[in-house]
């Protein structure tokens, strides 16, 4: 009696199993498509935005090398380069204050500490871009925007609100003990000694998802940038070169262009993240203090 | 920890202190010291197509001598400029171009300089009269115009012969025709040519828009039998450029910035006409285009405005205007260069002016004008989607009516 029930559930299990298996794998490949279409577009031999068939007719590299060698009137590796330098500026210092005001609210007992949590969560059911008017006006009057000092604001910009952004760290670095900070206080240890060789080195999860955050944020935003850098062409981001490639002038030459655009902006991200990912999953199962 | 913090934020500061200076053009002589900032596109200033906009404001510089003039450059296309200009006008170009239909952003931020005198006759001097009342509101003149901006048809010489091109029902029975169908720049062109009017001639703004009524509903049955004809197409998304490429479309819509990749494809075989007439009821109706025009606007905030109205007009003087068309094939306006024999053989030329003149409209720049766009794509996509249909005609067609002349959102 025991061998058939056996192999009956087995057999169940094996059912549900490729039913979710059919399942996930068509989900994937729902999710999968439109990047796909978008790298496949990027090797597109033939013209134009417009295309009859799904796979593209011929493969070529152009589209790359158009990207990066036609540089006249839509100058890629330029907004390449400033985008990058925002970014990697804008993301150190949000790391930084993000992680700073974590530690402080989890750590530090002062009168305002009560009253700044609920004001930054108050604050942040605003949305970024009601303040972008006011933001332009400000930058404007202290003689941030024109030239290369673009950069510099828009830096600002990006990292300038980063300390409300505390929630996660700051849940994060609660669940650190509060008996290591103490015992490292009766060792001697200064405040920013704890935080810099104690609860950093504690935290590497959170770390790295603040760093991808602070990263992916300045790197795709399209709003800020064109309102700040208005026709200041020399400090485009690619954000607003790619939207320019889709006016009416441009698309039809450059929309394969703007797929291979597109392809070469996930490429950071995709790189930050696999790198960061070991650190990720360390952390997260090595956790810091057991038992 | 600190130090290569501290040390990353020195260096980003520093870096972008010294990525500091712009492109900053110097002319050495005496005169008044000033500096003028120009905004236009990037095709304008770039080495590829020649410089333009470089070339021109030198040639400024050194024919006025009373002036030293430092040229700031920057990249603002026309479709756009107005409404940056708008957002910001005391940090914003001296000197721009922008594209007529946005008049009333820029009139309504007083961000425009006024034209007159004598600076407004030579303007008039040198052009027609209806490209300038393009650029007038309220009997002030606005710019200087550079070039006319409208849509016309490009088609392939082998199908269509020059007596076809003259209708539009003649063309669809030898080839293929694709339309920009769900495009409210484009779709009113029928509309309007039977008899439908936007603000009377596109100034009284009370007098609202008449797309009602049976020569409205005529059009919407005419334009529901139209797309069951196979031999015409909607283009949309950029799918008529990719027909007229792998051949199976062999006339389309559209304006100048296409005109390169056209002749790319056609090679000599690429025609370039004005909008051909369609047959309603028996009868021969002309097609109406918007037309517009691009212009030369002056910062109504700028330091030193004699020199930037002096600048404006010199870019929209016949030498800017003959260099713009060699260099980029900009489609010149001034009526002494349209008598050009060379430029008034180009085709190109020919037919965007011929659509100018004869087959369109003035595209009304009231600001209830913006009430319009929408209602008229709904239609086209209704009729494509056919949910608009005979049955159903006159119904759908005073909706479009209703919600044209409606402000809030219906």
């Amino acid at each position: 009696m025991a061998a058939p029930k056996q192999r009956s559930v087995k057999r169940t299990k094996m059912i549900n199993n490729t039913i979710v298996h059919v399942v996930l794998a068509i989900l994937a490949v729902i999710w999968v498509f439109p990047i796909a279409w978008v790298v496949l577009t990027s090797f597109r031999a033939e013209k134009g935005s417009y295309v009859s068939t799904f796979l593209p007719q011929g493969y070529t590299l152009a589209n790359y090398v158009k990207l990066f060698t036609d540089t006249t009137i839509l100058n890629f590796p330029k907004m390449f380069g400033n985008t990058l330098f925002i970014a990697i500026c804008s993301c150190i210092l949000s790391t930084f204050y993000v992680l700073a005001v974590s530690y402080c609210l989890s750590r530090l007992r002062f009168k305002f500490r009560k009253p700044y949590m609920n004001m930054a969560m108050v604050l942040g059911l605003f949305p970024g871009f009601m303040s972008m008017v006011a933001v332009y006006f400000i930058l404007k009057a202290l003689g941030l925007s024109e030239g290369g000092l673009i950069r510099l604001a828009l830096i600002l910009c990006y990292s300038g609100g980063a300390g409300l952004g505390f929630q996660i760290a700051k849940g994060f670095f609660d669940t650190i003990p509060l008996a290591i900070d103490e015992a490292a206080l009766i060792d001697g240890c200064t405040r920013w000694q704890i935080f810099q060789k104690i609860t950093l080195p504690l935290s590497k999860p959170i770390i790295v998802y603040t760093v991808l955050t602070a990263f992916i944020g300045p790197w795709v935003d399209f709003i800020f940038a064109k309102v700040i850098c208005r026709a200041n062409a020399d400090y485009y981001t690619v954000a607003i070169g790619l939207w320019r490639m889709l006016e009416k002038e441009y698309i039809d030459n450059w929309y394969t262009c703007f797929a291979a655009g597109a392809v070469l902006i996930s490429i950071p991200i995709a790189i930050l993240f696999m790198f960061l990912q070991r650190y990720y999953v360390d952390g997260m199962s090595s956790g810091a203090v057991k038992g | 920890m600190r130090k290569y913090v501290t040390v990353l934020m020195a260096g980003a500061l520093a870096a972008t202190m010294l990525g500091g200076c712009g492109s900053a053009g110097q002319s050495a002589s005496g005169g008044e010291h000033m500096r003028l900032m120009v905004w236009a596109p990037s095709e304008d200033q770039s080495k590829d197509s020649g410089e333009w906009l470089q070339t021109c404001c030198e040639a400024f510089a050194e024919a006025h001598p009373e002036y030293d003039i430092s040229f700031v450059y920057g990249v603002a296309d026309e479709a756009t400029a107005a409404s940056q200009v708008a957002q910001d006008p005391s940090a914003s170009a001296d000197v721009f171009m922008y594209a007529n239909d946005n008049i009333t952003v820029l009139t309504d931020a007083k961000a425009v300089a006024k034209f007159g005198g004598i600076y407004e006759q030579q303007i008039m001097d040198t052009n027609s009269e209806t490209v300038t009342d393009s650029l007038r509101q309220d009997g002030f003149l606005y710019g200087v115009p550079f070039t006319t901006n409208t849509w016309y048809m490009f088609y392939d010489k082998k199908v269509f012969s020059d007596e076809d091109i003259k209708s539009l029902d003649k063309m669809l029975e030898k080839g293929v025709v694709s339309f920009p169908f769900t495009n409210s720049w484009y779709l009113p062109a029928f509309y309007i040519a039977n008899g439908c009017t936007l603000f009377e001639d596109g100034t009284v703004e009370e007098a609202g828009v008449d797309f009602a009524g049976d020569k409205a509903v005529e059009v919407t049955d005419y334009l529901i039998d139209l797309l069951d004809n196979p031999n015409f197409v909607v283009d949309a998304d950029g799918s008529g450029m990719a027909g007229m490429r792998d051949g199976s479309i062999n006339a389309m819509f559209t304006g100048s910035w296409d005109a390169a990749s056209i002749r790319e494809i056609l090679g000599d075989d690429m025609g370039v006409a004005a909008l051909p007439t369609y047959t309603l009821n028996g009868e021969e109706k002309q097609m109406m285009a918007y037309a517009g025009s691009k212009a030369i606007g002056v910062n109504a905030t700028s330091d030193h405005m004699v020199a930037s109205i002096q600048l404006a007009i010199y870019l929209g003087s016949a030498e800017a205007q003959k260099l713009h068309y060699d260099l980029r094939n900009v489609v010149p306006c001034n009526t002494e260069l349209l008598a050009d024999e060379t430029i008034s053989s180009d085709m190109l030329v020919v037919a965007q002016n011929d659509t100018f003149d004869r087959t369109s409209i003035l595209q009304p720049f009231v600001s209830k004008m913006s009430n319009c766009w929408t209602p008229v794509e709904n239609m086209g996509k209704g009729i494509r989607n056919k949910t608009v249909t005979h049955e159903n005609a006159a119904e759908q067609t005073q909706a479009m009516n209703d919600a044209m002349n409606s402000d809030g959102i219906s």
